[in-house]
């Protein structure tokens, strides 16, 4: 009983120091909180399926960022890894008769290896050649799903997958509760050690490398999380669609998680999940306006990064909270002291 | 929490425009969702198609439900789905959960219409595909009756029939070919986009190719969205083919059609071109589409039935084109659907799939029967063959598409002739007769 | 057989030149990936349908005005969208991807989902080895070869081109000896949206002119860009052609692979780079660390 008292205080001193201090980490509370009683609340199987949706998104923007935010090797063909992840659970699912517990795991391992296979021979290539060059690979893969058409349906796709529950709540949660817990993770590995090379390699691999860290060891290790993490959104996706078509594959997918994480702000893993949030229930309400839905969206883009080419959400982070000149600790903007070290603010 | 208020704003705005667009009667309406490619051609022919039907049936008073009767209403939803998949399945649950619709029509891209058809299912409405003609579709039906009774075809019959409509008329025009120009070896070049839809036609096509008498001079497969097909074109020349059998559903029947008509390759096009299909196609080809054959619907002029005229007559009048087979959504909602929701007195979807699989109804196009597999299973597929539905040979002759099949056509040694009023000659292009005239 | 080889690869690798020249120009010179460039191309093919077929122009004096308006129109972009967020690459990035979005938005809106066509420049066409060739198709031939003449006389007999290479070769040195940075890059924006534009003329009667009609040779312009090495204009050019000849050879050899020609390319891109990652011709920008 003691015990229990002693975390249920430490919880609370924690929530109140540290979580409860910042704008930007009350946000995150909320949102998680939000995801996991939406259910309770809302009871309308369209606005759940959008959650749904953003939640598998929200995934496969977030391994974007880890590897293309983070480490500075702009892949513009990510929809490769989300497309393996599909195809292979969805023909682990239809040949094999694998669950889908076994199924998307075995997935998001294929595309680990779809990682390797495009990390390993394009560790030489830097910056817009990488870009452009990882946009091959997708279109190559598409070529291939067509030339055999007996194990990928060509372009009919592999359809008629298990669901993941026949429950919608419980399919629900499964997706929720995976998307939480993947970009926690990924959050977490950003945040640690890890994190601060790929940063680095980013900003000057050169300095890196002479610093004695094998970066080619980080380069691939960020190939394959983000391919991880990218084909499990993939194997949802396809369970959840309950079809994995060559829709996965094509440019527009890989231009939207592009254009997802730029937009909430590269480098942070929250910004594309974030963004991914705002901007796919937006494109929903822009149904209101068929004819020029995907116009509107181009705009709200254009226009977001016009006045905030670093991405929405950072923007709105600088404006709410302010770094300490002291400690460069994070402080409430309105703070007149730093919370930490009481150095005046400015 | 920016996050939270969109979702309530989106909810809020939401709930106006319903609380806006459903007028007071709505309890007597009977909704029916409309679904497809709406920035495209397909999808403008699903909404013309529906938007007729419920014109016509409202005029006559609405209807006839167990008495009362009940005004039909449409809602349209954009699927998007030659761009974007996830965007028609979204589409599809709107329709479900918020629209609440009774029925769905429409979907064309055979990749979203099974993901949408699952949702469709699940919420046990009934829906009349009116696009793809893939016959997994129907498969599932018989596969697992109980999820997918709610599914039944409306347009076009299925691929299999497709190709068999198609080597009639590969017959028709080899024949006329065989019997004007005297060529003792007939030599036809297969040419059929890569997609999954074309490939058991391919392989049927070099089956059944050389049991005709004719030889089959090489397989082609150029991409769906191909632009430039002058290299396929030439390697066909060189071939020596006399006939082209086409298999095209996307723009390549467009580029094709053009640089073949502007190269002045000597052989003639039959098969299914959907480009050619469309009164746009002459402007597309810049008028090189001269002679083109393909399987079609509709065409003006045609009769297939004392039903064609009016349909074909008011929607040209309406909308100022042709109909496709998309437009079908007409006969769907008119004939299939309503006929049946008469009968039963219902909209009860369970009571309403045992009237529709069983019922023969009149179209425009000819008779829709559903029909079984070979085991007696459902299939919810139409029936193909004279009597049933046939389907239309076109040829366009100087700008105009005109009806040449079936003309005099004979199933069978035995069989009664068929012959669609408004029928006129197929004409063999000038540049070819020229080319094998000894 | 072989004839048809060389003339279908000449041809299609005039085309992917016409395009990657512009798109190369405007990143050596200054480091902006415009994936809007085919964007522009369509605009460039619409207008050409839009004066000819509905307002009756004269083809060349339609040619002139696509020309105008989407060069207008590329500098109207740089203006208003790049030059503000320069800094940022992934910004200019997504920025022109939602443009060349926008633009096909606008042109859905204007002219429907509907294929168009347009009529050829000259029409007919010539028999050459006894293969078929469009005089459309040796138009655009002969365009590539007077457009590569006019930048190479423009590049290195001026002295805004001078500017240009000195810019490309590079930005802060040019900068510092008194260049704007901003206007030559402007400048060349101008070019190279302007060649898109001659492309979407000379190719728009080769093609379908819908909106939609930027995706396809985005993939193969990016190859050609990568392949012949980023910002190198003669690198361009022979990665073009070899692209194009890749093509030809596909659809020759396995007719019943045609459509594999786009994915076989590309393939042939990714192994020449493993071997040389920067490009046939392109120089590592080593010194941009």
């Amino acid at each position: 009983m003691n015990l229990l008292r002693y975390y249920l205080r430490k919880v609370f001193a924690v929530l109140k120091n540290e979580v409860l201090v910042l704008p930007s980490r009350i946000v995150v509370l909320l949102f998680f909180l939000s995801m996991l009683l939406m259910p309770l609340v809302v009871d309308d199987p369209y606005f759940i399926r959008i959650l749904v949706l953003a939640s598998i998104f929200a995934i496969f923007a977030a391994s974007w960022d880890l590897l293309s935010g983070f480490t500075g090797q702009i892949n513009f063909g990510h929809a490769l890894f989300f497309g393996v992840g599909a195809y292979s659970s969805a023909i682990l699912n239809m040949q094999a008769g694998l669950p889908h517990w076994v199924t998307i795991p075995l997935g998001a391992l294929v595309a680990v290896a779809a990682g390797l296979v495009v990390g390993i021979p394009c560790l030489r290539l830097r910056g817009t050649y990488l870009a452009l060059t990882t946009l091959a690979f997708p279109i190559i893969l598409l070529g291939i799903v067509f030339a055999f058409p007996g194990l990928t349906g060509g372009e009919l796709g592999i359809s008629g997958l298990t669901r993941l529950s026949t429950s919608r709540t419980v399919t629900y949660y499964i997706i929720v509760c995976i998307m939480l817990v993947s970009c926690t993770i990924m959050w977490k590995v950003t945040d640690s050690k890890i994190g601060i090379i790929f940063h680095a390699i980013r900003e000057d691999e050169l300095a890196v490398k002479a610093a004695g860290i094998n970066t080619i060891l980080y380069k691939l290790m960020a190939f394959c999380l983000s391919g991880f993490f990218a084909g499990i959104a993939g194997g949802l996706y396809a369970h959840f669609m309950r079809i994995a078509g060559p829709s996965t594959l094509e440019v527009h997918m890989s231009f939207q998680v592009v254009i997802f994480s730029v937009f909430g702000g590269i480098a942070t893993i929250w910004g594309p999940v974030g963004a991914v949030f705002i901007l796919v229930p937006l494109l929903e309400f822009f149904r209101l306006w068929p004819e020029f839905r995907t116009l509107l969206f181009a705009f709200v883009v254009i226009l977001i990064l016009l006045y905030m080419p670093g991405g929405l959400l950072p923007w709105i982070r600088n404006k709410v909270e302010e770094e300490c000149p002291r400690c460069k600790i994070r402080n409430f903007a309105a703070r007149r002291v730093c919370r930490v070290c009481a150095a005046e603010m400015r | 929490m920016k996050k939270i208020r969109s979702y309530w704003v989106i909810l809020l705005v939401c709930a106006l425009a319903l609380t806006v667009s459903v007028p007071a009667w709505a309890k007597d309406t009977i909704k029916i969702g409309v679904i497809g490619p709406m920035q495209f051609v397909q999808g403008k022919g699903h909404w013309n198609g529906a938007v007729m039907a419920m014109e016509e049936i409202n005029a006559a008073g609405g209807v006839n439900v167990g008495g009362k009767k009940m005004k039909i209403e449409l809602v349209q939803a954009d699927s998007n789905e030659f761009l974007n998949v996830t965007d028609a399945t979204n589409a599809m649950e709107l329709l479900m959960t918020r629209h609440k619709v009774d029925f769905v029509v429409g979907g064309f891209r055979t990749e979203a219409v099974m993901a949408m058809q699952d949702i469709a299912m699940e919420y046990k409405k009934i829906f009349f595909g009116a696009g793809a003609a893939h016959p997994e579709l129907c498969l599932r039906v018989a596969q697992d009756y109980d999820t997918y009774k709610y599914f039944f075809r409306a347009a076009p019959f299925n691929s299999n029939y497709l190709v068999r409509s198609s080597f009639l008329h590969l017959q028709f025009v080899a024949g006329i070919l065989k019997s004007q120009l005297n060529i003792p070896n007939m030599k036809v070049a297969i040419v059929a986009e890569k997609a999954m839809w074309a490939d058991p036609m391919v392989t049927a096509a070099e089956g059944v190719i050389p049991k005709f008498g004719m030889e089959v001079a090489g397989v082609w497969r150029p991409s769906p969205v191909a632009t430039d097909v002058t290299a396929e074109l030439s390697a066909i020349q060189r071939s020596g083919a006399q006939v082209i059998f086409t298999i095209f559903s996307s723009s390549v029947g467009i580029p094709f059609a053009r640089q073949a008509g502007e190269l002045k390759i000597p052989a003639v096009q039959v098969g299914i071109n959907v480009e050619a299909q469309k009164d746009s196609f002459w402007e597309a080809t810049q008028g090189q589409g001269n002679y083109i054959f393909t399987m079609n619907t509709y065409s003006r002029e045609v009769e297939q039935n004392e039903l064609t005229a009016p349909f074909v007559n008011a929607y040209v009048e309406r909308f100022g084109e042709t109909p496709t087979y998309t437009a079908d959504t007409y006969a769907a909602i008119k004939h299939s659907l309503v006929t049946a929701i008469e009968k039963a007195g219902t909209l009860n979807a369970d009571k309403l799939v045992e009237v529709i699989r069983d019922q023969v109804v009149k179209t425009p196009t000819g008779v829709v029967q559903y029909m079984k597999d070979d085991q007696g299973r459902y299939l919810h597929e139409l029936t193909w063959g004279p009597g049933y539905l046939l389907g239309l040979g076109v040829q366009w002759q100087d700008g105009k598409m005109a009806g040449v099949w079936p003309n005099k056509f004979k199933a069978s040694a035995e069989a009664p002739e068929i012959s669609y009023t408004g029928m006129v000659d197929y004409i063999i292009p000038p540049w070819v007769a020229e080319a094998y005239k000894k | 057989m072989v004839f048809d080889i060389v003339i279908t690869s000449l041809i299609k690798g005039s085309t992917y030149a016409m395009l990657a020249i512009g798109f190369s120009l405007i990143f050596g010179v200054a480091r902006i990936v415009n994936i809007a460039h085919t964007a522009f191309y369509m605009v460039a093919a619409y207008c050409i349908f839009y004066t000819t077929t509905q307002l009756g122009f004269n083809p060349f004096f339609a040619i002139i005005a696509a020309v105008a308006l989407v060069t207008l129109l590329g500098l109207i972009t740089f203006k208003l969208l790049i030059a503000p967020i320069r800094e940022h690459e992934a910004a200019v990035l997504i920025a022109t991807i939602a443009l060349a979005i926008a633009l096909q938005e606008v042109m859905m809106i204007l002219f429907t989902g509907d294929y168009r066509s347009v009529p050829a420049l000259i029409p007919g066409f010539a028999t050459i080895m006894g293969v078929k060739v469009f005089y459309q198709q040796l138009l655009t031939f002969v365009s590539v070869l007077v457009v590569l003449g006019l930048m190479w006389l423009f590049l290195l007999h001026t002295k805004l081109g001078l500017a240009i290479r000195a810019t490309a070769q590079d930005r802060e040195v040019a900068n510092l000896v008194g260049m704007n940075e901003s206007q030559v890059a402007m400048l060349a924006m101008g070019i190279s949206v302007g060649l898109a534009g001659v492309t979407g003329a000379v190719l728009a009667p080769l093609t379908i002119v819908e909106p939609h009609m930027w995706n396809h040779p985005l993939a193969m312009m990016l190859a050609v860009v990568v392949l012949g090495g980023l910002g190198s204009i003669k690198g361009s050019l022979y990665a073009a052609f070899i692209l194009g000849t890749a093509e030809a050879l596909v659809v020759f050899l396995i007719p019943a692979g045609a459509y594999l020609k786009g994915a076989v390319a590309l393939s042939i891109m990714v192994f020449v780079l493993l071997v040389r990652p920067a490009g046939l011709f392109g120089v590592q920008f080593e010194e941009e660390r």
